[in-house]
């Protein structure tokens, strides 16, 4: 594991150079903005849907994005070809882009600290940070696995969000049956959002333990795969 | 260093073997050169050796351990030169170097390699902004900066103009005077000719001959001389086997009595024993 802190240097030294941490920071006053606009008293609720959005999409985008730039500038090749294993590799994105949703929501969170009412469990939150960020990490591995190009990237991307989280803003406004509520279960953005709303006190203590585990579970058997496959990921880009 | 005795890959995606049974040996110190027509394997070769691509039939030692039980720790002693660029854009020439170089154990001076490739007034430059002849010449410092004992190189040489060009063939040859051995990838049969101690043809996945640049030579050049010499008002040519060519009475009476213009020995070039051992023709 010794490489990798210089990996996770470099994830973070590129999320300077290629302008990501600017686009972390501005994606924060997007969300500052949206809520300034709100004006209602307590955002607690708000806040926790934006960061269930911004965790959840970011994970996914940024480690597909990143991995499709360093496949196309061949980078990959080189990094294949250096001592490190696949588990350094795989760690350094994960932690690198755990501490590019941290940033963003932490600028959120102290904005609404200054200047807003809100009532959250800093430590639920963190938590929630890092479970729900590792899990959709790991679904972004697997899905730029499988992608040959940037549209199939976009695709998706764009498909695991309509088809992952439509159905949990549907329940929001309450246009869903029970039959279907319950079916939601199933969704890992389910477990995503259900952690968010222990965040501001608003879970069952069963709900939320299950939804715990539903993401521990996840990763665990997500971390197998993105593992496994690895090597045929990087057997294709060593490609000529 | 390595001995390879019947390799036979496929691609997972592909319903034919790309090799077919490749058997060599590279000689710890030597130059080995891996010729063949395009799309014949040599990359997918060099692939597996670099242990990008495993899955592979046959077997494969390296210092007489079996390349599988290798694991990321043989990355410490091999360097490889990629074709295409392998840079981070957004970095500065320096700053990619410095992030690879905190990967290995040991390392090179790489100020001092960029300075011989004539990039380190470049070094601060983005490599994104780099010509592709610079991006070339650090791929070939990215190769080396692990100070590695085993080098991978695919077309070391491709697009650089001729002085940049020998500045590499220099530094590979030193390397190889250091004692380091290279695997060469080449389609420039001046390189080959330059600098192999061996070169390996490659046909259909096989190794089809394998030998001394030299040997090559003498296996399927005609060894002849070309005279060309005047004839009153004209000029004639005629040909001469180079053995006994002392005795030959023709060739005495020759170049004693007419005007001899010019005089070649009639050598296989490396570009005509490449085309004879492929068996390369036209495409259809
Ligand atoms: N990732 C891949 N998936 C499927 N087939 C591949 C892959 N890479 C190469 N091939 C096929 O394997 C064969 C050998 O390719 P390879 O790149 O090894 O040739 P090469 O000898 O290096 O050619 P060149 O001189 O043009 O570089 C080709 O038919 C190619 O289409
Ligand atoms: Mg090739």
């Amino acid at each position: 594991m010794y490489n990798f802190r210089t990996l996770l240097a470099g994830e973070l030294q590129r999320m300077l150079k290629y302008h990501i941490l600017t686009a972390s920071v501005l994606v924060a006053f997007f969300w500052i903005g949206a809520l300034h606009l709100l004006e209602t008293g307590d955002i607690s609720y708000f806040f926790s849907l934006i960061v269930f959005f911004d965790v959840v999409s970011m994970s996914i985008v940024m480690v597909g994005v990143t991995i499709f730039f360093e496949k196309q500038e061949g980078v990959l090749q080189s990094i294949f070809v250096s001592p490190i294993s696949k588990d350094e590799f795989i760690f350094a994105k994960t932690t690198g882009n755990l501490l590019q949703n941290l940033i963003t929501i932490l600028i959120v969170y102290f904005y609404t600290l200054l200047f807003q009412n809100i009532n959250i469990n800093l430590a639920g939150l963190l938590g929630a940070i890092l479970l729900i960020g590792l899990f959709h990490s790991l679904v972004g591995f697997l899905i730029i696995y499988y992608c040959r190009d940037f549209t199939e990237l976009l695709v998706n991307m764009a498909a695991y969000f309509l088809i992952f989280t439509i159905p949990i803003i549907l329940e929001f406004m309450g246009v869903l049956g029970t039959l279907a509520t319950n079916l939601l279960y199933l969704l890992p953005t389910k477990a995503s959002a259900v952690l968010m709303e222990g965040v501001i006190g608003q879970a069952q203590t069963r709900e939320l333990m299950l939804s715990v585990f539903y993401l521990i579970i996840g990763s665990l058997i997500l971390g197998y795969f993105v593992r496994r496959k690895f090597k045929i990921f990087a057997a294709r880009e060593s490609g000529v | 260093m390595f001995t390879i005795k019947n390799l036979t890959y496929r691609y997972p995606t592909n319903k034919t073997d790309t090799l077919n049974g490749l058997n060599f040996k590279i000689q710890p110190g030597e130059i080995l050169g891996l010729l063949g027509p395009s799309g014949v394997g040599k990359s997918t070769t060099q692939n597996i050796l670099i242990k990008l691509l495993d899955d592979y039939r046959g077997e494969i030692t390296y210092r007489d351990r079996p390349l599988n039980d290798y694991g990321s720790e043989y990355y410490q002693e091999i360097g490889v030169g990629f074709e295409r660029p392998v840079h981070f854009g957004k970095l500065t020439a320096d700053e990619n170097l410095k992030f690879f170089k905190k990967l290995y154990t040991t390392t090179a001076d790489t100020d001092q390699l960029l300075k011989r490739l004539g990039l380190y007034q470049d070094r601060h430059k983005k490599v994104g902004e780099y010509s592709r002849g610079m991006k070339v010449r650090l791929n070939f410092v990215r190769a080396l900066l692990n100070k590695p004992e085993m080098l991978f190189l695919d077309e070391p040489t491709a697009g650089l103009d001729p002085k940049n060009s020998r500045i590499i063939k220099d530094m590979i040859q030193e390397f190889k005077d250091r004692g380091g051995t290279i695997l060469l990838t080449t389609h420039l049969m001046n390189d080959v000719e330059e600098l192999c101690d061996r070169v390996a043809f490659m046909v259909e996945g096989r190794i089809v001959e394998i030998n001394t640049p030299k040997n090559l030579k003498l296996a399927h050049g005609q060894r002849k001389l070309q005279v060309e010499y005047s004839n009153q008002d004209s000029t004639s040519l005629k040909e001469f086997g180079l053995e006994n060519l002392g005795q030959n009475q023709e060739f005495l009476e020759l170049i004693n009595n007419k005007k001899i213009i010019t005089m070649h020995t009639q050598e296989m070039t490396m570009d005509n024993i490449f085309i004879e051992v492929t068996g390369v023709k036209d495409h259809v």
